[in-house]
């Protein structure tokens, strides 16, 4: 599970002086359970994203993965998360076993393991006629396929997907979601981030909103209804952002 | 630190680097077949110029012929120079390649030598000209000739022996091996081609695979992976490493062949001249001195790569860097200057010395320790100085 505390992050930018991209989170997210961070572009969810994944390090706050904190057990924490988003790229000159392989690795596990889990997975994600032709050759959803399997090889119980769909065609997408709801129903702990209000609705089991770094609110569907009087999520968001702007 | 880890982005980062046609074209099409062909091909037609500058008859303007009637009738009989005497606006015609030299005779030259008075004659020429330069040439071994025959006949006059103005005969004799020869004449060139094969090789993998994996978006996808940043740096520094390393062996061997066959093609000594006379041990010494300077190039060029946000930006950093090297290794072409014991500390500038001395066979140990050394010294400050850099989150997603 994850556990996110007062977590806020500062950076100096040359032209803007002191950024606060993340302000002050607070949310969790269970084990079996989807949270989606919904917000505008620049609200502040890559960089959040990016500190649970250990890439980056909270200014102030406490992000704990599975009982390990991201600043004194990144180690730890990585062993424990996939990472995916939109634009983690992939090695062109490689194919889809040799990528699967060099992840297997660095990651610690045996060639054997790795092998066994492949095969699993090439035939989940239906990626056996493709698995040895070269990344360059494969059109975006097969891309995207082998993402996912780089995601999942080492099986983790917590992934974090930064939204994962953006840029991709409807066919492709679709295949993205419905694998995010099969790591629910094998009982992993997602954090999705994504500007999709359909997605969110469709996907997440709790929504938390996001702007200029601030959650501006959190709850189920209904809850966030209930609070609000709205009927529509896009509604719901368009009412707190235009809030959030007022106050600025 | 797990080396398994190490290997495995190693081995990705060689295997990538060789299923890229870019990488196999600079670093073997190029200098195994580019070069000789360019260096052969310069050489050919350099021979072929020479030639024919050689074969062809020099046409030469003489300016106050009637006032050394025999010197020109002396040039007249002289095979491959044809004389003109009657030739109006000489300067422009040798300018447009009509005449190829032009000798002013002054008043009074024949009465002059005659009477054992100093005279002066002038001979003009293009020096831009090949034709013209080989005239100059004939020339001035004609009117050599002239004027000993002269003296000749005044010593005669005098009833004196020739030899009196040769007390004595200098014979030259040239002591240096083939080996030495073939050692100095690579020697010149290759301290400098070998620091320009060091980093033109390893230049465009470096670049792709730091700066080119945060361009594509692949950095992130080995950061949250588990495997440490330093494990990361060593595995790109290492096959970085080996990529030049590989190039500068390669390349070297292919510019070695094109220096000395394009040599010899030009006419400038037979490849049956050329001797390295360098053992083994010797080349092993070669390559080992270089080593810490191939692992200082690779380590600032991750440096580099890691602090630019893309591919285009890496680019326009490492072209200053890379000129600097060059003019540092460009110093050891400079015959005659020789490094002070302190400048042997200064990278890239000692190793070329050093080099250019293995390559004479002078072996001094105190420099290439100290070279050695010195460069291992600073490459293991700039590895360390990378490894930092991919720790700093605001260097890894600068945008």
């Amino acid at each position: 599970m994850i556990q996110v505390e007062g977590l806020t992050k500062r950076f100096h930018d040359n032209k803007r002086g002191e950024v606060i991209a993340v302000n002050n989170l607070k949310f969790n997210c269970q084990k079996g359970k989807i949270y989606g961070l919904l917000g505008p572009n620049g609200a502040g969810k890559t960089t959040t994203l990016r500190i649970l994944a250990t890439m980056m390090r909270p200014t102030v706050g406490k992000v704990k993965v599975n009982g390990f904190d991201v600043i004194q057990e990144p180690d730890e924490v990585r062993k424990q998360i996939g990472f995916l988003s939109g634009e983690t790229g992939l090695y062109d000159r490689f194919t889809p076993r040799e990528t699967l392989k060099f992840f297997g690795r660095i990651n610690g596990m045996e060639d054997k393991i790795i092998d066994e889990k492949m095969g699993e997975i090439f035939q989940a994600l239906d990626m056996e006629n493709f698995k040895d032709v070269r990344v360059s050759k494969l059109s975006t959803g097969m891309k995207q396929k082998l993402s996912i399997a780089r995601c999942i090889l080492h099986d983790p119980s917590v992934l974090i997907l930064d939204e994962p769909t953006v840029g991709l065609d409807i066919i492709t997408a679709r295949t993205v979601t419905n694998y995010v709801e099969s790591f629910k129903k094998q009982g992993k702990c997602v954090i999705y981030s994504t500007h999709i209000m359909r997605e969110a609705e469709k996907l997440c089991d709790v929504i938390g909103i996001i702007h200029h770094g601030k959650l501006l609110a959190q709850g189920t569907l209904e809850e966030l209804k209930k609070h609000s009087s709205l009927e529509d999520l896009e509604e719901i968001f368009f009412e707190l952002i235009e809030q959030e702007n007022k106050t600025k | 630190m797990n080396y398994k880890n190490i290997k495995s982005v190693f081995s990705k980062e060689i295997v990538g680097a060789i299923r890229d046609k870019r990488t196999l074209i600079t670093m073997i099409i190029v200098p195994l077949v580019f070069y000789p062909l360019l260096f052969i091909g310069m050489g050919y037609f350099n021979q072929m110029g020479n030639k024919k500058s050689e074969e062809a008859v020099s046409v030469v303007a003489i300016k106050g012929e009637e006032f050394a009637l025999q010197l020109s009738e002396y040039l007249e009989n002289q095979e491959k120079i044809e004389t003109t005497t009657k030739e109006d606006n000489e300067l422009s015609k040798l300018k447009n390649r009509e005449i190829q030299a032009i000798i002013e005779i002054p008043p009074k030259f024949d009465i002059k030598v005659k009477q054992g008075e100093p005279s002066r004659l002038v001979l003009k020429y293009d020096t831009t000209e090949a034709k013209s330069r080989v005239a100059q040439k004939r020339i001035n071994q004609a009117i050599d000739e002239y004027s000993k025959e002269i003296v000749s006949q005044r010593l005669n006059d005098l009833n004196l022996n020739e030899k009196i103005i040769h007390p004595f005969a200098l014979e030259i004799e040239n002591v240096a091996s083939s080996e030495k020869v073939t050692g100095t004449f690579l020697g010149f060139l290759l301290p400098y081609l070998v620091i320009m094969l060091i980093f033109a090789g390893a230049m465009h993998t470096a670049i792709d695979i730091t700066a080119g994996e945060k361009e594509r978006g692949t950095i992130a996808t080995l950061l949250v992976s588990q495997i440490s940043r330093l494990e990361i740096v060593l595995g790109k520094f290492l096959s970085i490493m080996m990529i030049s390393f590989s190039s500068m062996v390669i390349g070297l061997f292919g510019i070695s062949i094109s220096l000395l066959s394009g040599n010899a093609v030009a006419g400038r000594g037979g490849i049956e001249g050329i001797k390295l006379g360098m053992t083994f041990n010797t080349f092993l010494l070669l390559f080992l001195t270089l080593l810490p300077l191939v692992g200082l190039i690779s380590a600032i060029l991750v440096i580099v790569g890691i602090f630019a946000r893309n591919v285009k930006e890496a680019s326009s950093y490492i072209t200053p860097i890379y000129m600097l090297t060059i003019f540092l290794g460009i110093i050891s072409i400079s015959q005659g200057i020789e490094l002070s014991g302190n400048m042997f500390f200064v990278p890239v500038l000692n190793s070329s010395f050093v080099f250019k001395e293995i390559l004479i066979g002078k072996i001094y140990w105190s420099h290439i320790i100290t070279a050695f050394t010195a460069n291992l010294m600073f490459a293991g400050i700039a590895l360390f100085g990378a490894t930092r850099l991919f720790n700093k989150e605001e260097v890894l997603f600068r945008s």
